[in-house]
């Protein structure tokens, strides 16, 4: 063992990192970026969740649960009528609400039981305990008044239920997100690969048209991530048994335009790279940014102002509202929810060509 | 102006890249059917004149007119064969796989087989092209580049790293290619390869300095040999 030798490799090392400038800015910027994204997230005062609180009680006891409800920090609660709750409760407004019947201060003094209806939402698991945990809290005060009451709420789900676990919420945005990720960085390399290996100087040296090589790749690239989507819903509906009760095809439709987007964003990308290490330092500064904010992880109606703004630009989020609402809440094309995220799909998936046919011709030069 | 009579003109073209000047006012023609040997030093800009005739860098002044055509222009490159100093091949592909898919991109796949005869491949053609010897990948890049039966052969140093005995193989079908009415431009720093072209065009900082045949270079610089001719008429400074 030579400490020469041992200090020559890693001097080298260090001389190469000098020259590679883009390595460097994403080695040190790309952590600072994740975690600043990952710090305003949580600490950054998003919103709580938006829940109602139906009052019918005819005694006095509904109006202090209620009146805790509507101090909480934990979620933002207003009072409304039992069909405007329902309706906005439907719409994805709020994300559930708590009714307190007509003998709900009757029955918490006669039988010492205190049973309100919890209506839940329930498609992002998230909410629904914060909701949960809110309203028990508020009873926790009545407890202390009437003393020795028990608390036994009546908990529905619009969506999903108690028997959801918490592959069934995720499930359905990894769906897109596997398929996404996979498919962009296979394509960004292979695309550095062409470049690196001289093939792209011959290519664009022929009568090759930009948009007919995109469209080759393109083509190419999207029919190994069709297989992959296949591969991953077959896998993750009859293996993993993840919940669905939305239209397979639909899924599928999904699933395959965001692997289309991302042969191209992997195209349009690679632009920006030098070298296949260069494309795979994409992912931190590309994919975690997206896996943080598309409402995978934090719901993004709790995220902070701004977040939300970023997190409603990202095509990834409406991938992922749309598996959702398909996997979770059986959407079909009819909700206007569903035409809007494969609206923005769609969208992404022409602009992301456009930008990748656009930007060949100055790659090679 | 452009007359049928030439395979490529170029016209006072320059190229720079930063504060590097790669091509200061070049100025060629090919004839129709001959071989037109580029001879300059590294770096002297042959890659670059090559690269400004398929349209891969975009003269800042000056014209390109290839086949007839102002270039740039897509339909033009079918008709034109251009093999990189590079082996720019696939590697996970076998030699008649990547000779067949240079051939279809430039709409011509009937010519495989006489592409990899003409390079001696033929047998080795099931090969997969990351396990061919150097050679060999220089001749599967040049089966690749005349697969589509060009009329201009673009050739950017083609023997580098061929054998003798295959060099002078090569040679002879360039010659043969040429005799048919393909025009052909290599380049090369290699003065016994220069010596067997029609005629030379000598370039050095991006001008062409000299240009003739043979004699006609050995003539002007007033020595016996080409290499002597080159050294003289290459004594400029550095602009």
């Amino acid at each position: 063992m030579s400490a020469h030798r041992v200090r020559a490799i890693t001097r080298r090392l260090l001389q190469q990192f000098r020259r590679d400038r883009r390595t460097l800015v994403l080695l040190f910027g790309a952590p600072l970026v994740i975690l600043s994204l990952l710090g305003y997230l949580l600490r950054g005062g998003g919103d709580v969740p938006k829940m109602g609180v139906v009052n019918l009680d005819g005694g006095g006891l509904g109006s202090v649960v209620a009146a805790a409800l509507e101090s909480s920090k934990t979620v933002s609660a207003s009072a409304m009528s039992a069909a405007d709750a329902e309706a906005r409760l439907r719409s994805g407004d709020i994300a559930g609400y708590v009714l307190l019947p007509s003998d709900f201060s009757v029955k918490a003094q006669q039988s010492r039981l205190i049973a309100p209806e919890v209506h839940l939402e329930g498609s992002q698991p998230g909410l629904s305990q914060s909701i949960l945990q809110a309203v028990s809290e508020s009873f926790a005060a009545l407890a202390g008044q009437a003393g020795g009451v028990r608390f036994a709420p009546h908990v529905t789900f619009l969506y999903g239920g108690p028997n959801f676990d918490t592959l069934d919420y995720f499930g359905a945005a990894f769906i897109g997100l596997v398929v996404f990720f996979l498919v962009f960085v296979i394509t960004a390399v292979a695309f550095l690969r062409e470049r690196g290996q001289g093939t792209l100087e011959r290519l664009m040296a022929s009568p090759l048209r930009r948009a007919e090589i995109v469209l080759g790749y393109m083509l190419g690239f999207t029919v190994l991530a069709l297989v992959q989507s296949a591969e991953v819903l077959a896998f993750s509906l009859l293996v993993l048994h993840v919940h669905n009760v939305g239209n397979v095809a639909l899924i599928f439709v999904l699933e395959a335009l965001m692997a289309i987007a991302a042969v191209n964003l992997g195209i349009f990308l690679s632009m920006f790279a030098r070298t296949e290490f260069q494309a795979v330092q994409f992912i931190p500064l590309v994919i975690v940014p997206q896996m943080l904010l598309a409402g995978i992880i934090f719901p993004v109606s709790t995220e902070p102002g701004p977040l939300q703004a970023l997190s409603h630009v990202l095509p990834l989020t409406y991938a992922v509202e749309g598996l959702r609402n398909i996997m979770i809440k059986g959407a079909d094309l009819g909700w206007s929810s569903l035409q809007l995220d494969f609206g923005v799909v769609l969208g992404f998936c022409i602009l992301v060509i456009l930008a990748g046919a656009t930007t060949l011709r100055r790659r090679i030069a | 102006m452009a007359t049928l009579a030439y395979a490529v003109e170029v016209d006072a073209v320059s190229k720079r890249f930063g504060p590097i000047v790669a091509l200061d006012k070049a100025t060629l023609q090919i004839r129709r059917g001959e071989v037109y040997g580029l001879l300059g030093p590294n770096g002297a800009g042959k890659t670059t004149l090559i690269r400004s005739l398929v349209g891969l860098v975009a003269p800042e002044a000056g014209t390109v007119t290839v086949l007839g055509q102002r270039m740039p222009r897509l339909d033009v490159l079918a008709r034109v064969g251009y093999m990189t100093q590079q082996a720019a091949l696939y590697p996970d592909l076998s030699a008649e796989e990547n000779v067949h898919f240079f051939g279809a991109i430039n709409g011509r796949v009937d010519g495989v087989r006489d592409a990899l005869e003409f390079v001696d491949l033929w047998d080795r053609r099931k090969s997969v092209v990351g396990t061919l010897s150097g050679g060999m990948r220089t001749r599967c890049s040049l089966a690749c580049a005349l697969v589509h039966k060009p009329e201009l052969l673009l050739l950017d140093e083609p023997t580098v790293g061929v054998d003798p005995l295959l060099r002078i193989q090569l040679w002879d079908r360039f010659r043969k290619m040429a005799a048919g009415g393909t025009s052909i431009l290599i380049s090369s720093h290699v003065m016994d390869e220069a010596e067997r072209c029609d005629r030379l065009g000598l370039i050095r900082f991006g001008r062409l300095l000299a240009e003739g045949t043979v004699a006609e270079l050995k003539a002007k610089a007033g020595v016996e040999r080409l290499e002597d001719a080159f050294l003289k008429l290459s004594e400029v400074r550095e602009p």
